[in-house]
């Protein structure tokens, strides 16, 4: 019954690769009884998608989004990174962490830092990158906790017998090692930036994805939502492969 | 193996940093007016307020028959999908390469939004946008889980003759039962992070329609005793109903 490793047969490819059609099949066919507020055309939708990637007035909106959730993956990974490094090399504050700032943060609704963030601060896009990062810590956090628990005490404490320069054992030594999980928690504060961090861009904000969507969404214009979810996935997909996948590939450890 | 001594170290570092934090928060709440930041003395009130007040339980009760419904409806969307890849592996591809990784990037707002345009405002709406964005976790856990069962356990299964059904309640649902209550986990623990924004969007209970209310009305002190109520619900579940219940369960399947 267990398949994988094994290539794909040629019917599994086809069902595979003729859900996708027939999923726009039927979403056209549904979409023609319908009025577009309801349920948009896939050529409707297509045209309005393609409006977000070339037409000067939406292009901006699109590539705001990309730049904070950019921004947030790196601030995540700095400072999740500092509190695994926190935890790991001074214990004593290892339960400070481990048991108090990222459950809180874990457990912090989403929309509840959005919400803060507009009562705080003036909104704009440091605010949004703020809420962003504080979603994104506790993901990247747990992730590089487990790289630094992985690493090879072994490695570094031969490295520690020919060097006694800690910053040279730890960018020889460490960093390598670290690499691979620093990509997973990238990989990771990616998705989520995208699928959930959004939120931040709902209130006050006048620029990104998620202002164009709430703003279709009041005026009616499921086209411009539909469009915009598929540019969420169509960026995600993109960066993933062309950036996170050879990134990792490049870091895995062999 | 950690000394006693460092573990009791940890735990007052732990517990000091607590109330330095609780500390830090009453000081800026004292310098800071309450619709910027209420203090722990003012949120306390508010949630005593909100106890002995029945209307918030009913939002309280909403919210959580929202989860409960999302959870649910997920793992049996998101299981039967699975499984139907296992069954008939031709559809591996289909759910494991198209459905789930698309599901697994549309954008939660998205779902909620969309939602709202076709379904209107509802717990209909607030179920059925959480729902989706649970399905993906839960075909991606099940999965794992079907892709784990030793193979021989189902030859031998095969070979006293049990019939597909038979094989399926007496090997692969016990099986699975661990991975069944890592997905609940799992997706009752992302179902709170994304339920407010369902219910603000799309919900006309439960404590998303609260924050709405709250926000309209600059009302910071209800923003935060919402919060502090959800952290609080999410933590003690996770910590003393569900980390111990996989505990016992994940002993007992070793055992077995």
């Amino acid at each position: 019954m267990k398949r994988s490793g094994l290539a794909a047969s040629d019917t599994e490819r086809a069902i595979g690769e003729g859900l996708p059609l027939v999923f726009l099949l039927l979403w056209w066919l549904t979409a023609r009884s319908l009025p577009s507020f309801i349920l948009p055309g896939p050529i409707e939708t297509g045209e309005t998608l393609l409006q977000l990637f070339i037409d000067p007035a939406f292009v901006g909106d699109t590539l705001i989004s990309l730049a904070r959730v950019v921004a947030a993956v790196i601030l995540a990974v700095i400072l999740g990174g500092a509190l695994a490094g926190l935890a790991r090399y001074v214990p004593s504050t290892a339960y400070a962490v481990q048991r108090r700032v990222l459950p809180v943060l874990n457990s912090f609704p989403s929309v509840g830092w959005a919400i803060l963030a507009t009562f705080w601060f003036q909104p704009d896009s440091a605010s949004v990158i703020f809420v962003e990062t504080l979603i994104l810590i506790p993901f990247c956090a747990i992730a590089l906790m487990q790289g630094i628990a992985d690493m090879d005490r072994e490695l570094l404490e031969m490295g520690a017998s020919f060097s006694r320069s800690s910053l040279k054992i730890a960018r020889k030594i460490a960093l390598p090692m670290l690499l691979p999980y620093v990509m997973s928690s990238v990989r990771i504060a990616y998705g989520v930036g995208w699928k959930i961090a959004l939120v931040s861009e709902l209130f006050g904000v006048d620029h990104g994805l998620g202002y164009l969507m709430l703003r279709a969404e009041v005026i009616g214009n499921t086209a411009m939502v539909f469009a915009s979810c598929f540019a969420i996935v169509i960026i995600f997909v993109t960066g993933e492969k062309l950036i996170i996948d050879p990134l990792a590939r490049r870091f895995a450890i062999h | 193996m950690i000394s006693v001594d460092i573990e009791r170290r940890r735990r007052r570092t732990a517990n000091v940093f607590t109330l330095a934090i609780l500390a830090l928060w009453f000081v800026a709440g004292w310098i800071e007016p309450p619709y910027l930041l209420p203090g722990p003395a003012n949120i306390a009130e508010r949630l005593w307020d909100f106890a002995i007040d029945p209307h918030m339980w009913v939002h309280a009760a909403a919210s959580l028959a929202h989860v409960i419904a999302a959870v649910a409806g997920s793992i049996l969307i998101g299981g039967c999908l699975a499984v139907a890849a296992y069954y008939l592996p031709v559809l591996r591809l289909a759910v494991h390469g198209r459905l789930s990784p698309f599901l697994n990037s549309f954008s939660g707002t998205g779902w909620v939004l969309l939602s709202v345009l076709w379904f209107g405002l509802g717990g209909f709406t607030v179920v059925f946008s959480l729902a989706m964005v649970l399905i993906p976790f839960a075909i991606i856990n099940v999965r794992q889980g079907l892709e784990s069962i030793d193979p021989e356990l189902i030859e031998m299964a095969k070979s006293f003759g049990h019939s597909g059904l038979k094989r399926f309640f007496l090997i692969i649902l016990p099986a699975l039962t661990p991975f069944l209550f890592s997905t609940m986990r799992i997706c009752f623990g992302v179902s709170w992070k994304a339920l407010l924004t369902a219910e603000l969007f799309g919900g006309d209970t439960g404590f998303g329609r609260l924050f709405n209310l709250a926000r309209q009305n600059y009302d910071t002190p209800l923003v935060v005793t919402v919060i502090v109520i959800i952290v609080a619900a999410v933590y003690a579940s996770d910590r003393y109903l569900f980390e111990p219940a996989q505990a016992r369960l994940s002993a007992h399947y070793e055992a077995v």
